[in-house]
């Protein structure tokens, strides 16, 4: 027997009993929809925080102040020596003039200056980073300060490395209880494939007792649990994205869904893809799992 | 496939001995049938010949092989040439007359071109034309024994066991049957098959059919003319 017809027959066995046992097949793609409904939540929560860090890293800034000797030549010098750097992407000056004119629109501010009687700020570049180098700007500070016409780096060391942080903690929990989740899934799918299993372990009986070898007895019932997890992500990618373009204005507001709405299409197709991969996986595992029955693996 | 079993003993769980020391032997080719009262242990002992039963204790041997002794690929491969017809093998319910059948033969790998065409004529000789598309819940008991029965020869299979195959058949039924048995028999296969019908062992007498009886009673297996001696 042919490799093709032997595929088409497993295809067309696992369609068929989808369809003989309705009734089992609607609970595990209910199983598969709840499932990754509550997985899409960590997902589009990973999606946003990566989205959100991305913005962040977009706006990350240096300020390099120039020490108050510095003459002309020293800046640019110092503004080649920037520009020439592969982690830096703009280099903007920001001359004592500027500054202070920025610090007077504070009154409280301007008075201190006014009872002064001088300029207290020296010249600064503000430097934006490379997308890559915002991770580790350390290198680059320190090089910086060594240069004697350099007094101050400021890059917010404390806030960058707070927010990084928080992220990753939120990526490992979302990760952990999405996995519990999933491992939960699976125990349910598996535990409702072997209801479906049992109810048809006579007929299981009868083919390997005609000598059907086990791709014949398995590869629908595989197959079957497949299409089911697909039916399951397929449901939930139809609900979302049904979601994103219907729900109305109050709905996104009040459900939090404003940020994930924010995502661009890009994301939300990378989220659809991951479920559907996670429902046809979560099918597939279900199925195999029930497979494993000792009761299963007994039928010769 | 050539039979022999010595010394072949059965004791049931429950302790009821239905093989006692029995001999038996079939060359390639024959065809035997198998006569006792009900409950005397024929189905029992065409599951030890099917590789179904193991027996208690004793000898038994086909094409030279314990069949209790195949890994599961040899015995898949074994079963590819055995052809039963059980009581409780049933059909698929939820599948056709012809998917039934076809399922078969993709079990034993003798699926191919012309099938369909092939399924359709047995049928049709078989006086069940028009029924390939019908489940088996809607034949009568009698259309589905024919069916099983089609199911357990359509992929010619090198032995066929068959136990009881009659009962429940109409005379002109019992007619096909019996030729699709012969007709098997005669390209080479081994049948054999019990029965408790004394009625089929005159009918063969009388039209001159090459098979051997054999008694079963109290455990052993006897062939009928020395019982008649």
């Amino acid at each position: 027997m042919s490799t093709s017809s032997r595929l088409f027959y497993v295809l067309k066995e696992g369609f068929l009993q989808l369809f003989r046992s309705r009734g089992l097949s609607t609970a595990v793609i209910v199983i598969v929809a709840s499932t990754l409904l509550q997985l899409s939540f960590f997902l589009g929560l990973s999606l946003v925080l990566d989205h959100a860090l991305g913005s962040a890293r977009e706006k990350f800034q240096m300020a390099v102040f120039l020490a108050p000797a510095a003459q002309p030549s020293d800046r640019q010098r110092i503004q080649a020596l920037l520009l020439a750097d592969p982690r830096v992407a703009s280099v903007g000056l920001v001359t004592k003039e500027e500054a202070l004119q920025d610090f007077r629109k504070d009154p409280e501010i301007d008075q201190m200056v006014e009872a002064l009687g001088e300029n207290p700020l020296t010249d600064s570049f503000t430097v934006v980073l490379r997308k890559d180098a915002v991770e580790k700007p350390d290198e680059l500070v320190a090089k910086l300060r060594q240069d004697p016409q350099i007094e101050e780096v400021d890059y917010g060391k404390n806030e960058w490395e707070t927010v990084s942080n928080l992220t990753h903690v939120a990526r490992w929990v979302g990760l952990v209880i999405g996995g519990f989740i999933f491992l939960t899934a699976l125990f349910i799918i598996s535990n409702t494939l072997s209801l479906a299993l049992w109810a048809r372990r006579e007929d299981f009986i009868l083919m390997a007792r005609m000598g059907a070898p086990t791709w014949m007895r398995w590869g629908p019932y595989l197959w079957e649990g497949l299409l089911q997890g697909l039916g399951g992500a397929l449901l939930v990618v139809l609900l979302m994205e049904a979601l994103r373009r219907g729900a109305g204005e109050a709905l996104q507001k009040y459900a939090g869904l404003d940020m994930l709405l924010a995502l661009p299409a890009g994301d939300w197709g990378r989220l659809y893809f991951t479920l559907v991969v996670l429902g046809v996986f979560l099918g597939f595992l279900g199925a195999f799992l029930a497979l494993q029955r000792k009761w299963v693996r007994e039928i010769h | 496939m050539q039979i022999q079993a010595f010394h072949l003993t059965k004791v049931h769980d429950s302790g009821v001995k239905v093989l006692d020391d029995a001999y038996f032997s079939a060359p390639e080719g024959s065809f035997v049938a198998v006569l006792g009262e009900s409950r005397t242990g024929k189905s029992t002992f065409l599951k030890i010949l099917g590789g179904e039963e193991k027996p208690t204790s004793g000898v038994l041997r086909i094409d030279h092989k314990d069949i209790y002794s195949l890994s599961e690929k040899e015995r898949h491969q074994w079963l590819s040439d055995v052809g039963m017809i059980f009581p409780d093998l049933k059909l698929f319910p939820d599948k056709t007359v012809e998917e039934n059948i076809h399922f078969i033969l993709q079990a034993k790998g003798a699926s191919g071109e012309g099938e369909r065409e092939a399924v359709a004529k047995l049928l049709s000789n078989a006086g069940l034309e028009g029924k390939a598309s019908s489940k088996p819940s809607v034949l009568s008991s009698g259309e589905q024994r024919m069916v099983l029965a089609l199911r357990a020869m359509i992929f010619r299979p090198r032995l066929l066991l068959a136990d009881d195959p009659f009962q429940g058949l109409d005379e002109k039924a019992i007619a096909v049957l019996f030729r699709l048995f012969h007709e098997l028999n005669r390209s080479g296969s081994t049948v054999i098959l019990s029965t408790q019908q004394m009625a089929f062992l005159d009918a063969s007498r009388n039209n001159s059919l090459p098979i051997s009886w054999v008694k079963l009673e109290q455990g052993k297996l006897e062939p009928l003319e020395e019982i008649a001696s």
